[in-house]
């Protein structure tokens, strides 16, 4: 592999992996501060793209598209949240398996029943379409270096988000003592439901983001769901830092897999986390 | 006595009782004598997935593994076209799975809680790629087995394997064993230590018992049994799949079992019969199929608190 | 129709008659049981409606062919799985006692239906998935396919790269079956015109994360590339190749599903995409107008691949009823019958070879303002080599 080719594969695998961090985040943040494990997260991202598809299609914009979609996301959180997650929270964790499970049945019937089954795509919005010369004879397209600053930038708000203000220092406090956050007078309920619904929009707005870039079928959903528990996994459950190395982490080798072993590289995500839990059972940065 | 409640026993009388007696009712090669089959070897399958979750406490999300092995290992050992002896190759079968259980479980127990989840399916997702991706294996296509093995011992037959009817009464036979063995070892000693260790493992360690090598046995046993319920699976209708082992396949085995009520051994029957009852029922109503079965476990999540064995329980036990 | 009517007769039926005679012959007036294994949910869904939809749209046109019978349709979901597809083919062998099993879409779905119901007295037609061991080495008398074999579309586009000039070919494709043969048939015939396949990659499937190798092949620099890929990963794959840049630098050839019922969702980026297919959307066949119109009239919009498929297995039906005049009672002349069909296919006439495989026209494809422009015909009456069957 020349230096070049090397390069342009680097870059690559650190763009699918900020993708990547961007729907474990919600993953690992409705984890570790709830302790729910959303089996229904892959369902959400899902959710995400088709309607981002069906509004680019009814409003004729990608941006009033999205940003109609992360809203109905962050409230369709909400509804889920206080309909159903609620009534588990002083139940058994495998409970809450169940009921996840149970949901990712429901979200692949009703896009079914509302959407259809043909596959979809998004064309990639005009002021981002055209793509900047990498190689000889390969250019590198503007979406996806927009999409790659889109993730970074989600990072940075999350870690500012969860370091620097008020609401993150009560899911900070969350994640360690439940008793404590409501003896400070904070209603615990509504903050699970302001954390679950953030999750939820999350993975939403990674669906979005990827909508132009993927193609948008049915089961979309389960297919990022286990790569998204690897990488979460790999970081530590729970810790935003963690799935952030941990996306670029499984970014960078699936991608050098998918080139240099082709026929091996479905394999060698899951060697390699198991190879992380060999050495620390809690995965780099946990807690 | 090793059924304790006396929900279990009635419950189990009755399904034994009409378990022995549906052949009777149905034609013999009759599609409902194989999904009957079908349902008694998923049942054998979740009932080692409930011991391990319920009753030893690992929750495990990779358990197909050892049932999509069942039925690769019996097409790997056995010659293509000759018929073996079914019980020769089943305890083959069964020993092979325990080693690789061994060496996945050694593995797999350094870790806890959530990430001994996560562990279990990633070294699932990865044999089961392994079986994908190799075409050796037939890849995503999967593999026949031709010819069926024949049941007799010391050249006495009792079974044959081709005869729907026949199967069914091996699945069931499997079902009581499973059921015996799981009750058997839950009641021995040892079985004691491993549900102490579950409840309290720090008093169990400082009692001086070694809670990884318990939990080790447990996990293999139950891997064992997981693998001899693939291998019927893969016998009733001659083919392997990589398909067996997902960790779609894992979940729904477990859904079934909390369904049925975590850790109570024979709720796993009744989770299972029921599970695969509504999704035949379903199926049958209406192409929007998943609406109804999602819909169906959501609610008794929120209703069933201990599953369906846990509702009976309420009723009968006063 | 109606299901639950059909469950619930079919419980009725099966626990009343119990002990009762079960092989039941239909004789003519008897109604024609018909059972569709396709996927209804799940990736491939939409090939499964699609073909159902063909189908039952042969049958009410051809309603006259059928002598009266009615037709009984069961259709059950295999949502692509294979290791549910001996259950329901069971289901349709012993539980409701088919004529006719139409399915299904998916290769290893093929296996385990196959499995069930080679040599028995039901007819299986295959109306999509294209594995080679179907009319290879488990070919049977019982079993028919109306839709291809994976060597039949590729296996001419070789020759085809050979005249563009090109001496270099990258090939890539997911490591299964399909992807697999797709390949070696091109590969078969590219080489022994003295072409070279510089690197072939078989990616694991279902993934789509093809950027790092669409990067490799801009660092190979290969004359074209040829592929294999369907459904959403199609849709990806050309994509991706266009995002990069190589659209109009490195010509890109594959077997014909990379732009078939894609091309809304790939758009601009699948212009100039060369495939080789036994159809086109505006294939100038007479009996092609009047099934597109028919099927838009019918549905609401127009058919696909997948639709034509399934329309012929209607036909191959309704024909075969036809000639024994409705009574499909003996399975031996069912079969013998089937064999000898000239189906008037919207893709143009075609018969079935000894290993009961469509001998059909291979079109050259290039999409022009997003639709399959026939350019030539690749490969006339082709027909796959069945490896391996004795039939």
């Amino acid at each position: 592999m020349s230096a070049e080719l090397f390069f342009v594969q680097l870059v690559n695998g650190i763009q699918y992996g900020l993708l990547l961090f961007l729907i474990a985040s919600g993953l690992t943040l409705i984890f570790g501060v709830m302790g729910i494990l959303n089996l229904a997260h892959g369902s959400m991202y899902m959710v995400g793209a088709y309607l981002v598809w069906y509004f680019a299609a009814v409003t004729g914009s990608f941006t009033a598209a999205a940003a109609l979609s992360a809203v109905i996301a962050l409230g369709l959180g909400i509804l889920i949240e206080r309909l159903l997650i609620q009534r588990l929270y002083n139940r058994n964790h495998l409970d809450q398996v169940l009921l996840t499970i149970g949901m990712i049945f429901v979200f692949n019937a009703l896009q079914s029943i509302l959407w259809g089954n043909d596959p979809h795509g998004v064309s990639v919005p005009d002021a981002l379409s055209g793509s900047i010369p990498f190689t000889d004879n390969s250019s590198y397209p503007i979406y996806r270096i927009f999409a790659a600053l889109v993730c970074i930038g989600i990072a940075a708000a999350l870690y500012f988000v969860v370091s620097k203000t008020r609401l993150g220092m009560l899911i900070r406090a969350g994640e360690s003592n439940r008793e404590m956050v409501e003896a400070l007078g904070v209603n615990i309920k509504n903050l699970y439901t302001i954390v679950f619904a953030i999750g939820v929009m999350l993975a939403a707005i990674s669906g979005i983001i990827a909508a132009p870039i993927r193609s948008i079928v049915p089961g979309m959903g389960e297919s990022v769901l286990i790569t998204c528990f690897v990488v979460v996994v790999i970081g530590g459950m729970g810790s935003i830092k963690g799935a952030f190395v941990g996306a670029l982490l499984v970014g960078v080798i699936s991608t050098f897999a998918a080139v240099l072993i082709p026929s091996m590289s479905n394999m060698i995500i899951y060697i390699f986390m198991i190879l992380v839990l060999l050495v620390k059972p809690q995965g780099l940065f946990s807690k | 006595m090793i059924f304790e409640k006396r929900t279990e026993r009635i419950f189990l009388a009755t399904f034994f009782i009409i378990a022995l007696c549906i052949p009777l009712f149905l034609e013999s090669n009759s599609f409902f004598v194989g999904k009957a089959t079908t349902i008694l070897i998923l049942a054998i399958f979740v009932m080692s997935l409930d011991f391990l979750v319920g009753r030893v406490g690992l929750v495990t999300l990779g358990h197909a593994l050892f049932y999509g092995l069942g039925g690769y290992l019996f097409v790997i050992l056995t010659p293509e076209y000759e018929a073996v002896n079914f019980w020769i190759y089943a305890i083959y079968v069964m020993c092979v799975s325990a080693f690789v259980a061994l060496v996945v479980g050694v593995v797999v127990l350094r870790t806890s809680g959530i990430y001994f989840i996560m562990i279990t399916l990633a070294i699932s997702q990865m044999v089961y790629y392994f079986f994908f991706d190799s075409l050796h294996f037939g890849g995503g296509d999967g593999l026949f087995i031709f010819i069926k093995p024949d049941t007799s011992i010391f050249g006495l037959s009792f079974l044959n394997l081709d005869n729907p009817t026949h199967f069914y009464y091996l699945a069931l036979l499997g079902v009581l064993i499973t059921l015996l063995t799981i009750k058997i070892v839950l009641r021995s000693r040892f079985g004691r230590i491993v549900e102490a260790s579950r409840l309290n493992p720090a008093r169990t360690e400082a009692l001086g018992y070694n809670i990884f090598s318990f939990k080790l046995i447990s996990y293999v046993i139950g891997s064992t049994l997981a693998a001899y319920a693939g291998l019927l699976f893969a016998l009733q209708y001659g083919y392997v799949n990589p398909q067996f082992m997902t960790w779609e396949m894992s979940g729904t085995a477990l859904v079934m079992s909390i369904l049925g009520g975590m850790g109570t051994i024979y709720g796993a029957i009744l989770g299972t019969i029921t599970y695969e009852g509504l999704q035949y029922f379903f199926e049958h109503m209406s192409k929007d199929w998943m609406l109804f079965m999602g819909g169906s476990i959501i609610l008794m999540v929120l209703l069933l608190r201990k599953g369906l064995a846990g509702y009976l329980e309420k009723l009968l036990e006063k | 129709m109606n299901r639950t009517k059909t469950l619930a007769r079919a419980i009725l039926a099966t626990t009343l008659c119990a002990g009762l005679s079960t092989s039941a012959l239909a004789a003519a007036g008897d109604p024609i049981k018909i059972g569709l294994m396709l996927p209804f949910s799940g990736i491939y869904a939409q090939l499964g409606e699609a073909g159902r939809d063909g189908l039952k749209l042969a049958l009410k046109e051809k309603v006259s062919e059928l002598h009266g019978s009615p037709i009984e349709f069961i259709e059950l979901d295999t949502e692509a799985k294979p290791s549910r597809a001996p259950e329901l083919a069971s289901s349709l062998l012993n539980q409701h006692k088919v004529d006719f099993v139409i399915g299904p879409v998916h290769s290893g779905v093929a296996m385990g239906m196959i499995k069930m119901l080679r040599g028995k007295d039901t007819i299986m037609i295959i109306p999509n998935a294209g594995s080679a061991a179907a009319t290879g080495p488990l070919c049977a008398p019982n079993i028919f396919r109306t839709s291809f074999s994976s060597w039949q579309p590729s296996y001419p586009m070789g020759k085809v790269a050979l005249e563009k000039g090109y001496k270099k070919i990258y090939a890539i494709s997911w490591n299964y079956g399909m992807g697999q043969e797709s390949l070696d048939a091109f590969e078969e015939s590219f080489t022994a015109g003295g072409g070279e396949i510089v690197k072939k990659v078989l990616l694991p499937f279902p993934s789509t994360n093809f950027q790092p190798n669409v990067s490799d092949i801009a660092d190979q620099n290969p004359d074209a590339v040829f592929t294999f890929f369907a459904g959403g990963g199609a849709i990806k794959f050309v994509k991706d190749f266009d995002a990069m840049g190589l659209r109009g630098k490195i010509p890109l050839m594959g077997s014909g599903f990379l732009t078939e019922g894609t091309l809304t969702a790939q758009g601009d980026a699948a212009e100039g995409v060369m495939t080789g297919l036994h159809y086109a959307e505006q294939l100038d066949v007479p009996k092609n107008h009047e099934f597109r119109e028919a099927f838009n009239t019918e549905y609401g919009h127009y058919p696909d691949i997948y639709a034509v498929q399934g329309y012929d297995a209607g036909q191959a039906i309704t024909n075969t009823v036809n000639l024994l005049k409705g009574d499909i009672s003996d399975k031996q002349a069912v079969i013998s019958i089937m064999e000898g069909l000239i189906i008037d296919s919207p893709r143009g006439a075609f018969t079935f070879s000894k290993a009961h495989n469509p001998i059909q026209n291979i079109y050259l494809r290039e999409v022009k303002d997003g639709v399959n422009v026939v350019q030539s015909i690749a490969a006339e009456a082709l027909e796959d080599p069945a490896r391996g069957c004795k039939l």
